[in-house]
């Protein structure tokens, strides 16, 4: 009893760090555009109108491009991926363990997809609860036995249930849309500073706003970046850990995870956008390392190692 | 004056009443929902077995003890009336398909064969459903309880009609070892 309500603590924890990640991407991006638009404006009052008019611009178009990713984003995914819905029929045994676990988790029943590769992967979408699609691949389903698709599932469903399919399609725009910004203000300084050598009014406050931009230009997306990734890996901990607490059995995913580090593989339709939406990195092949700032998974033999604990 | 003082504390009486007893049917009725969900797994079972029986009969043939004690277990899960005596008949029951399943492993032509791999994933599959499903009945029921338990609704509750609810345990007796015949 007392396992299951330290998940349920992990859970309440991670949701409000998920608000305070978010709200800290979110003034990060204003800030980036209130930096630019001061700088455009090449005033030295305090309050720049057109930095705070830029920064709000940011707010507005960051919030509408999140919904307009949650409306569609899973969709897209699914169909880049080549998902294909199927019923009990066409795998029993996938769709009753699917239905095991929903019991298990509370969680209503997800649409189950199936993907045409040999690689062995499986991921979750779903902007709500309610509204979820856990895919594995064919490779998946013939090289795992019941108790390991079972944790695979069960590990899907726990994205599904802690709404991490939903957090991560918000905090990807956000990253994307800081990038794009700095990106722009990258540009707009090295417009600038040539049309400045004809100005000749030369202003000492805006040379400083410039160079602060410019810092903030270069690092900004890479913090970002790295809040991004630092997220994704702290919810596939969440997920392992839940995942055992639907099943009571951390045998199952142990083992799954052995064999998919060992036969992951890339397969079409998979690139950067998505990866971080399946169990194990699909791009990535695990002889390459990466720096661990910038993985959006954390290692598997630190996954299996972490699972052991829990059983103990 | 006295008047409305004493109509201000029954009214205050019957509004701690009626939270009382919609708290009460909020948790009784999720109770409820949750037994029916374990109730659709049981009887999904106990239809699946003489299908998976009447399968094996004939390869199994010299296994009739076994076969027997199954068709009896299920027979007595079926007749049990409620959680508490449903509990040990659904155990055994599982007990006694866990002993087919084992010795069926003998036989290589039943485990090639579609129809028995078939039955045989679906009585897993019932199975896990059934204690998936048991653990949310079980702690709907506790929250039920402990809150007709405790006070103040302790006062009200045997009075307005709701009795305890019994939770669904399935002990694990100790693990018959199936007995293999080397012939």
């Amino acid at each position: 009893m007392s396992a299951t309500t330290n998940f349920v603590a992990a859970q309440k924890q991670n949701r409000r760090n998920t608000l305070l990640l978010l709200a800290a991407l979110t003034v990060l991006a204003a800030g980036v555009g209130y930096l630019l638009g001061a700088v455009l404006e090449g005033g030295d009052s305090v309050v720049s109108p057109t930095g705070v008019a830029a920064a709000g611009l940011l707010a507005v178009v960051s919030v509408l491009w999140s919904l307009i990713s949650l409306a569609v984003g899973d969709k897209m995914v699914l169909a880049m991926a080549g998902a294909k819905e199927i019923d009990k029929a066409d795998a029993p045994q996938l769709y009753n363990v699917v239905e095991e676990i929903s019991i298990a988790s509370g969680v209503p029943m997800p649409k189950v997809m199936v993907l045409d590769t040999e690689a062995l992967n499986a991921f979750a979408t779903g902007n709500r609860i309610g509204n979820g699609t856990i895919a594995v691949t064919r490779g998946l389903l013939d090289k795992l036995s019941r108790d390991e698709l079972q944790g695979v599932v069960a590990h899907e469903m726990a994205h599904l249930a802690n709404l991490d399919t939903r957090y991560m399609v918000v905090v990807g725009v956000t990253v994307g849309l800081i990038a794009l910004v700095c990106d722009m203000a990258l540009r707009t300084l090295n417009w600038g500073s040539v049309q400045r050598r004809d100005d000749s009014k030369g202003k000492s406050g805006g040379g400083l706003l410039i160079i602060v931009l410019l810092v903030v230009a270069i690092l900004a997306p890479l913090a970002a970046k790295a809040v991004q990734m630092a997220v994704s890996r702290q919810r596939e901990y969440l997920a392992d850990a839940t995942s055992v607490q639907f099943t009571r059995n951390p045998n199952g995913l142990i083992s799954a995870l052995g064999k998919l580090a060992e036969a992951a593989a890339p397969f079409p339709g998979v690139s950067r956008a998505t990866q971080h939406l399946f169990i194990v990195n699909p791009v990535q092949t695990f002889t390459s390392k990466t720096p661990a700032l910038l993985a959006t998974h954390p290692d598997i033999e630190d996954r299996i190692a972490r699972l052991r604990n829990l059983g103990s | 004056m006295s008047f409305w003082i004493i109509v201000g504390i029954l009214v205050a009486i019957g509004l701690w009443l009626i939270a009382v007893y919609n708290g009460l049917v909020g948790t009784r009725n999720q109770s409820q929902t949750a037994w029916s969900q374990i109730d659709v797994q049981l009887k999904r079972r106990h239809d699946l077995i003489p299908n998976l029986v009447q399968v094996v009969k004939d390869a199994m043939g010299y296994e009739q003890e076994t076969l027997t004690k199954i068709v009896q277990a299920r027979n007595n899960a079926v007749a049990a009336n409620g959680p508490a005596q449903a509990g040990p008949a659904e155990a055994a029951l599982t007990q006694a398909t866990r002993g087919l399943f084992a010795l069926m492993e003998n036989y290589p032509q039943l485990k090639a064969n579609d129809n028995v791999k078939q039955l045989q994933e679906e009585l897993t599959t019932t199975e896990n459903k059934i204690a998936f499903a048991r653990q949310f009945y079980n702690d709907s029921v506790n929250s039920y309880n402990t809150r007709r338990q405790t006070f103040p609704a302790v006062l009200a509750a045997a009075s307005l009609g709701f009795g305890p609810i019994e939770l669904f345990n399935m002990p694990e007796s100790e693990r018959e070892v199936p007995k293999v015949a080397l012939r």
